[in-house]
């Protein structure tokens, strides 16, 4: 475990070598300081997740609108290169800070107890339920983005069918058929919608949670903060699944 | 009459030493009171141990009217006990049923290793006070009283933080072993206080840095503390440790 955290620990430690960055790289690696990181790299990717939604959701607009909008956004060129090593860089810092506060929580409790209940009347979501699940949906949300980088940036889902997106040079440039095909196969669309699911549990608790962790907490916004946590969570969750399930719809039409 | 008194089966934690291996020892204990508090129904089950020539089970107690912080267990799985805003001296034998197995366990935490028994090494919680949850003030004469004035709304606040009694449960209920619920009662208590406006950026700082010293996981926002707090302390203090914390880290001189 101490071996683990080590290894997690060295970029902070390259971090830390450049001049100015040690009195930060040291105030964010207490225990605080390394919730405040995760907070702050869940709520960016909640925010990324928004604008990918507001692109998925084009799919509805019909073939023309959403490969437009697909040809746009690649024509970005070095633009989106730079914006995908942030992407990536935020996920690695959240699954990084992830693993690293696990292993010190692990760490902390020792031996396990025979027995342990809640005290919490309501366990159940959004209470405090889905706290619970966060290591078990954020490792399924990781193994749904790498089976999604695999389908629709690379074009090499496991078993599907590309052939109505490719171009004229034998490509698959055609990125509404694209996204249909992987939709469309049965194994992927189970797959897309469990991960989402585990989505929505992740992100109602994380995004409320992120709330109290950069401190806002008072009882009179106490509701709203909650309840626009688990609304925002579960909207996104719905908008994602929609879109697999037009696909499902199409394919049977 | 009959129906004032239970008979339990006591699944207790034994343990010799701080490094000596543990294990749960089952014993039966009849003609239990229902209106005896759970200490009180563990110094019969002691009495009983040492008539019979046996060693009898450490744990902790001292003012066992909830004030002193000292009595801790995990009963049933639940710290304790199953009451909410009672500590385990409060709790009352006529909490249980007849015939039911009642599970007791040491807090378990590695900055809180086993003394003995049922009692935990707590002294975690002192280091973390030494690093900053004090105030210092000039010796000499008393000040005047209302010389500083404070508002009732913050006092009522600084109280309801300051009602922590540093008993550990908080940690252990905690899935994570985090002590930020008591850090954060600490930390609230005194940063709401002129008293403790200056050292107020440090008192977070060195108290987060002990906290982290001393080994204890980090929140993730669960509140199972506060369900398990016997003083009711809400995560609300959390919430400022956590903004207490940014704003020394930002805006604090030093």
């Amino acid at each position: 475990m101490n071996a683990l955290l080590r290894i997690l620990g060295l970029p902070a430690c390259f971090l830390a070598m450049i001049p100015g960055m040690a009195p930060v790289v040291r105030a964010l690696s207490s225990s605080v300081g390394q919730k405040l990181l995760m907070a702050a790299s869940g709520l960016s990717l909640v925010g990324f997740l928004v604008v990918h939604l507001a692109g998925n959701l084009q799919l509805y607009a019909g073939e023309d609108v959403f490969n437009a909008y697909a040809a746009k956004l690649h024509s970005l060129g070095p633009i989106l290169g730079i914006a995908e090593v942030g992407l990536f860089g935020m996920f690695a810092l959240h699954i990084g800070l992830a693993v690293s506060t696990a292993a010190m929580n692990r760490t902390a409790r020792g031996s396990a107890y025979a027995m342990k209940q809640t005290k919490q009347g309501l366990f159940v979501l959004p209470a405090g339920g889905a706290s619970n699940w966060m290591m078990v949906t954020g490792i399924l949300i990781f193994i749904f983005l790498v089976s999604h980088i695999l389908d629709m940036k690379l074009k090499k889902g496991f078993g599907v069918d590309y052939s109505a997106a490719l171009d004229a040079s034998g490509e698959a440039t055609n990125s509404f058929q694209a996204v249909k095909a992987v939709l469309q196969h049965p194994a992927h669309s189970v797959l897309y919608i469990v991960c989402i699911i585990a989505l929505g549990i992740h992100l109602s608790h994380g995004i409320r949670s992120a709330l109290q962790t950069f401190g806002l907490h008072h009882r009179n916004w106490n509701f709203i903060f909650r309840w626009s946590g688990f609304l925002l969570a579960w909207a996104i969750a719905g908008g994602f699944i929609s879109v697999v399930v037009w696909a499902m719809a199409a394919k049977n039409s | 009459m009959s129906s004032d008194t239970l008979n339990l089966t006591l699944r207790v934690w034994r343990q010799a030493g701080p490094d000596k291996p543990g294990g749960f020892c089952d014993y039966q204990l009849d003609g239990v009171s229902t209106h005896m508090s759970f200490l009180e129904m563990l110094d019969v089950l002691n009495e009983k141990l040492i008539a019979a020539g046996d060693e009898p089970v450490a744990f902790d107690h001292d003012c066992r009217e909830g004030i002193c912080g000292m009595c801790s267990l995990m009963i049933n799985g639940q710290a304790h006990g199953p009451d909410r805003g009672t500590t385990t001296c409060q709790l009352h034998m006529r909490r249980f049923a007849s015939g039911e197995t009642i599970t007791i366990e040491p807090w378990r935490a590695t900055p809180f290793p086993v003394v003995r028994d049922l009692v935990v090494n707590r002294s975690a919680f002192d280091r973390i006070i030494q690093s900053g949850g004090f105030v210092s003030v000039n010796t000499g004469n008393a000040p005047d009283g209302n010389s500083v004035p404070v508002p009732g709304n913050r006092q009522e606040v600084a109280m309801d933080a300051a009602a922590c009694i540093g008993c550990g449960a908080c940690v252990a209920a905690c899935k994570n072993a985090s002590a930020m619920l008591f850090v954060s009662a600490k930390v609230s208590q005194l940063s709401i206080l002129p008293q403790g406006q200056p050292e107020r950026s440090a008192r977070v700082l060195g108290m987060v840095a002990q906290m982290d010293k001393e080994g204890f996981g980090s929140c993730t926002n669960t509140s199972e503390c506060e369900a398990a707090c016997p003083a009711e302390v809400s995560v609300s203090h959390i919430a400022r440790l956590n903004r207490e914390y940014m704003k020394a880290l930002v805006f604090a001189d030093r």
